[in-house]
């Protein structure tokens, strides 16, 4: 703990992260949610910034710090907005942003597939729910939020339990982060080996250099102009893709499980259409609405 | 702009970042927690078990990127799947409940006990 950031200021500014997120929540009357998103917004990004100074001028990555405040605001205001739709767009905006977080650790495939099974088609269902099931304003009734979603239940207790696993969650980490040991690069060049075909030259490696991003692992500084495995007979073989490494970790490791997930998919679909199509006996309203529709169609 | 693949860190700062993307996690995920108790509404309590499950696949991402082993971003695919079948089941589940009571309210069905 003591070699990545000062315990007494953590703690202190998660305390001061506690009190904004608690001020964030809807309630009715007073409504000092700006107040309490500025500060809490202040504390993330105060802890983050003092992990950065931390080392010493070697900032990790600028688009680090744009993405991760970026998705822990919007995660605050999904967990704040008093309008279910507004809570959904905002949850989009942060699986952008951790695509983001992704792309920075070279994780393209996860990254691209998040968005587009995430902010493509699992969240575009969760705004078809809300649509379907909010009603509409109407003209007798001015206040249009219901009132389960302008009050929140416990917000006290719950943001000092919550914060309190923050604080625990978090001290772990950092006491066991330095004594891990990170991976070996050299493993790279043998998955290249073992996979058909051959790479030619070293587009991957300059494409992601010219990002700005790390086309090496965590930790391990750059071998710059050192060809990553020459054993292929005179061709140099640089990185194989991040696409190419997901795929023989899912085939060579975890084909049984790619067949669970679509036994699972599929259970999932049968479950969603059997529950959706379950007949529920109409109110007097709806069946007089009905039975005018079939009267004018 | 200083990429840590360019500057030459000493041993502790190595490890730096793989404690950013920790927190960020972490933080994260409590937010997600928070959410789900605070809130009333049935499909935001849905939508806090996701933001959860984003932040336990930020630490995935950033574990398998420090050990270089890929095993962990395949499991962040088989987490966005289970993601996908939970979210189809629960939003079911929530249109059913929501035709019964027109409401989405969690405090509706405070009466079910098991």
């Amino acid at each position: 703990m003591d070699q990545v950031i000062s315990p007494i200021g953590f703690y202190l500014l998660l305390a001061l992260g506690a009190v904004g997120v608690c001020l964030a929540l809807p309630r009715k009357g007073v409504n000092p949610q700006p107040i309490g998103a500025v500060v809490a917004a202040a504390a993330a990004g105060l802890v983050i910034l003092l992990l950065g100074l931390r080392a010493q001028g070697h900032l990790p990555n600028l688009w680090f710090y744009v993405f991760s405040l970026i998705a822990l605001g919007a995660s605050l205001r999904v967990i704040s907005h008093p309008r279910p739709v507004y809570a959904a767009l905002y949850f989009i905006l942060t699986i952008l942003s951790t695509s983001g977080l992704f792309v920075i650790l070279a994780a393209e495939f996860v990254a691209f597939a998040l968005v587009i099974v995430y902010a493509g088609a699992i969240l575009i269902t969760y705004l078809f729910v809300i649509m379907l099931a909010t009603q509409a304003p109407s003209e007798t009734q001015v206040e249009a939020r219901a009132d389960y979603d302008a009050v929140s239940r416990e917000p006290v207790a719950a943001t000092v339990v919550g914060f309190i696993l923050l604080a625990a969650l978090t001290t772990m980490v950092f006491r066991g982060v330095p004594t891990l040991a990170p991976g070996d690069p050299s493993a790279i060049p043998d998955i290249a080996a073992r996979l058909p075909g051959r790479y030619s030259g070293q587009g991957l490696e300059r494409v992601l250099e010219d990002r700005g991003m790390t086309a090496h692992p965590i930790g391990q500084p750059a071998q710059t102009g050192a060809p990553l495995d020459d054993a292929g007979g005179g061709a140099t073989r640089p990185y194989p893709g991040n696409v190419e490494q997901v795929a023989f970790a899912f085939l060579a490791g975890h084909a049984g499980a790619i067949e669970l997930s679509g036994v699972i998919l599929l259970m999932a679909m049968l479950g969603a259409v059997v529950l959706a199509r379950k007949q529920v006996e109409m109110g007097e309203e709806a069946k007089r609405a009905a039975t005018l529709s079939e009267g004018g169609g | 702009m200083t990429t840590l693949a360019q500057a030459n860190l000493p041993a502790v700062m190595h490890q730096l970042t793989l404690a950013h993307y920790l927190f960020v996690s972490a933080a994260m995920f409590v937010l997600g927690l928070i959410g789900f108790v605070t809130r009333r509404n049935l499909i935001i309590m849905f939508l806090c078990t996701e933001l959860m499950f984003q932040a336990a696949g930020i630490a995935l991402v950033a574990f398998s990127r420090f050990h270089l082993n890929h095993t962990g971003e395949a499991f962040v695919i088989f987490v966005i799947t289970v993601a996908a079948a939970e979210a189809a089941m629960g939003l079911a589940l929530v249109v059913l409940l929501f035709r019964r009571r027109e409401s989405l309210s969690a405090e509706e069905w405070a009466e079910m006990k098991g």
